[in-house]
């Protein structure tokens, strides 16, 4: 990989708070025009992270570069190709939408048509076009949000953090949100996201770095990160014939790892559920019995969490 | 730099939307003039001329005694009868009760003002009656005006070097308050008769910058919870974020600050000189650079007290503290001029005591714009000081 590719290098940061060891020694690399997700519960350390990357706070020890800037010698130079969507909502509620998106425009430098241009544009992105000139401090929950994302992306930064863009909102605001994210990514930005949904950091992420009590405890693609707990899929079927006539036939079907029947419901254990199931239906038919239900849960970083740190993700 | 201008016009777009603007800064201090105004008996007393009679003869004819003369015939409390008559004439109107007093200003006054040797009036009236006492106190209190005003003056043009101004002329005018100007001649007469009238617009004139400043400094509330609100609402951390300088976002608060509150001014000292018929309008470039200054070192400490601030609570209790102890100190309650040496000197550590300075000088003195000066300098270097230190602490606070 070379040093071109690489959008944020991060190397051994330290930030205290008093005693409290918020981050401690954290490093990783996310990639140009990737979705790189920081993954922990709360107070694992992720806005501290994210504060210290946009040269809000300074790192105890460690530096890190972000397109090749560093944030302890370049803070400005840093600032210049970033957007931030902090974790709280941080608008100016007396004002509309669009007084909003103009001052913050400004802020990031642009002027005249091309702010008016742009501010209508990110207006139509985050779909409050026709809400633009209420004022925020009116709007839901989920419309805040969306603003507070809009603010970051006017001036179309190369890099972009979201912390956390998703709490507490509706399930509608959430999936424009999550879609919005894959269309930066596609316009070429590079996005460094922060959660405490696995079901969020799944689906979004090339690179997945899981977070807890300041530390990263284990990183990579979603893909990798499972197979650290080495769980496969777990398939639940029940049928229309006596479980036990077809143990021994699935016990030999190619990609079952183990299957055991309990209550009259089968559970298998394949590596890849798409390439075994058919095999499975088919061998039913070839018995003349049928599948009446299946329950496929696939291993994901929930279990890699509490095979990690013995504690659930989520509390 | 023009996101200074940028960040000024956000904030006081969110001033001009909040009806608490206009109600601390405009309604309010406009309610509590007239108020103090009417209980200070502003609005009381009749149309006719109840002033006392005073003659007046210059022997001088200088600059500065036609001035004084000025100064006199501006009083609400002696009717100047200027005369060319002999002392020994004036003894005897006074004597016949004809006349109150009768002040006669030496060959020589002018001059000995300018070099800061003691310049003494003579004042010709009975002693022990009611009427003298009163000409007494207003004959002291008009020539001690010009000659304090003279001796800053001097002071100034003295000192224009580095040498600290504020040192000096407290000492000067110290010792001026403790040597009266003037020379009291006793006579020997029946009573004048002379009712004590109540001063029609002194007290107005006084109240009018008094509640201006109180609430200008009231609006210090207002403008430091918009930087604490900034701050609560995180958007100061994300404008941190942005490319935008500490220093310029602190000038740009600085700016909306100092509009509102100058603005404020402006609309009050209309106010006063329009329909309270404070005289105002005497100088008006005075007044404009007295408000000015007023304005910057009042929006300066809404400034520090916004970046020390972190709570709305704690931006309330630090702007309650300078708001009475500032005001009630620097006499925008009750006059200085009334109290002893020792309070003046310390009210005169409250920048308020030297915006009234100002005003006053300009309003009821009835000064020259040059007295003015040594106020505006004043309230420039506590503008400064606020200044510094608000962007010492905005700079060396981390923000998360
Ligand atoms: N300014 C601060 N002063 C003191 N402690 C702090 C400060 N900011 C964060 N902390 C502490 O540092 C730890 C990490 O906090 P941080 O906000 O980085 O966590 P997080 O992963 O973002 O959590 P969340 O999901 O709740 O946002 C927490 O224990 C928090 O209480
Ligand atoms: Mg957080």
């Amino acid at each position: 990989m070379s040093a071109n590719n690489i959008a944020i290098s991060v190397t051994d940061l330290h930030k205290s708070f008093g005693e409290l060891k918020a981050v401690q020694g954290v490093s990783f690399q996310v990639q140009r025009g990737e979705i790189f997700s920081l993954l922990g519960p709360n107070g694992a350390g992720k806005t501290t992270t994210i504060s210290i990357l946009s040269t809000l706070l300074r790192p105890d020890q460690g530096d890190a570069q972000v397109m090749g800037h560093s944030i302890r010698r370049d803070p400005m130079q840093v600032k210049s190709v970033l957007g931030v969507v902090p974790q709280e909502i941080a608008l100016y509620e007396d004002l509309t939408a669009r007084e909003n998106l103009d001052f913050w425009g400004k802020m990031y430098g642009l002027r005249g048509a091309a702010l008016r241009q742009r501010v209508q544009e990110v207006l139509e992105i985050i779909g409050l076009a026709d809400r633009a000139n209420g004022r925020v401090g009116k709007f839901s929950g989920g419309m805040k949000r969306r603003v507070n994302i809009g603010v970051a992306l006017l001036h179309k930064p190369q890099v972009i953090y979201m912390d956390e863009p998703t709490v507490g909102i509706d399930p509608q605001s959430r999936r424009n949100i999550l879609d919005s994210v894959v269309a930066l990514k596609n316009q070429g930005m590079t996005v460094l996201y922060t959660t405490h949904y696995m079901e969020e950091a799944q689906e979004l992420s090339d690179h997945i770095a899981i977070m807890d009590r300041g530390k990263l405890i284990a990183g990579g693609t979603n893909a990798e990160l499972v197979q650290l707990v080495g769980e496969q899929t777990r398939i639940d079927l029940t049928l229309t014939v006596e479980a036990s006539r077809v143990l021994p036939i699935w016990r030999a079907v190619e990609g079952v790892a183990h299957v055991s029947a309990e209550d009259g419901r089968v559970t298998v254990l394949v590596a890849d559920s798409n390439l075994v199931l058919p095999r499975l239906f088919e061998s039913a038919t070839r018995l003349a019995a049928r599948i009446t239900s299946v329950d496929i849960r696939e291993p994901n970083l929930e279990a890699v969490f509490l095979h990690l740190t013995g504690r659930a993700l989520r509390d | 730099m023009i996101r200074i201008l940028d960040i000024a016009s956000k904030d006081l777009l969110q001033l001009l939307r909040d009806p608490k603007t206009f109600m601390f800064l405009l309604i309010m201090p406009i309610a509590f003039t007239l108020l103090f105004g009417f209980a200070f008996g502003g609005f009381s007393g009749g149309a006719s001329d109840t002033r006392l009679p005073v003659g007046f003869l210059d022997q001088d004819s200088s600059r500065l005694s036609k001035r004084l003369r000025d100064l006199f015939a501006e009083s609400d409390i002696i009717r100047l009868n200027v005369t060319t008559r002999a002392p020994a004439d004036l003894e005897e109107l006074v004597a016949e009760g004809k006349l109150a007093g009768a002040i006669i200003v030496p060959n020589g006054y002018g001059r000995s003002l300018l070099v800061n040797k003691s310049a003494r009036l003579t004042l010709i009236a009975d002693k022990g009656t009611r009427a003298t006492t009163t000409v007494e106190a207003e004959v002291i209190a008009v020539a001690g005006r010009l000659d304090s005003a003279v001796r800053t003056a001097t002071i100034i043009e003295q000192t224009i070097g580095n040498r600290a101004p504020f040192q000096y002329a407290l000492e000067q005018s110290l010792a001026a308050w403790k040597n009266p100007p003037i020379a009291v001649t006793e006579t020997t007469s029946t009573i004048v008769k002379a009712e004590k009238k109540s001063n029609q617009s002194a007290s107005l004139a006084h109240t009018s910058p008094g509640m201006m400043l109180q609430f200008a400094i009231a609006g210090l509330l207002t403008a430091a919870q918009i930087i604490v609100a900034e701050r609560k609402s995180r958007s100061l951390q994300r404008l941190l974020t942005t490319a935008t300088n500490r220093l310029h976002i602190l000038l740009g608060h600085y700016l909306a600050i100092f509009t509102l509150i100058f603005s404020q001014f402006i609309a009050l000292v209309l106010f006063g000189g329009l329909i309270l018929r404070v005289d105002y309008a005497r100088a008006p470039g005075a007044i404009l650079i007295v408000a000015a200054s007023a304005a910057l070192c009042i929006a300066a400490l809404g400034l520090l007290i916004g970046v020390l601030a972190k709570t709305d609570e704690q931006a309330v209790t630090f702007s309650l503290v300078p708001m009475f102890l500032l005001s009630g100190l620097g006499g925008a309650w009750v006059p200085l001029e009334v109290t002893g040496e020792t309070f003046q000197t310390i009210g005169h550590l409250s920048p308020v005591a030297w915006a009234m300075d100002g005003f006053k000088n300009i309003s009821i003195r009835g000064l020259g714009i040059e007295s003015v000066a040594l106020p505006a300098l004043a309230l420039l270097g506590y503008a400064g000081l606020f200044f510094a230190l608000a962007s010492w602490r905005f700079s060396t606070n981390e923000e998360r």
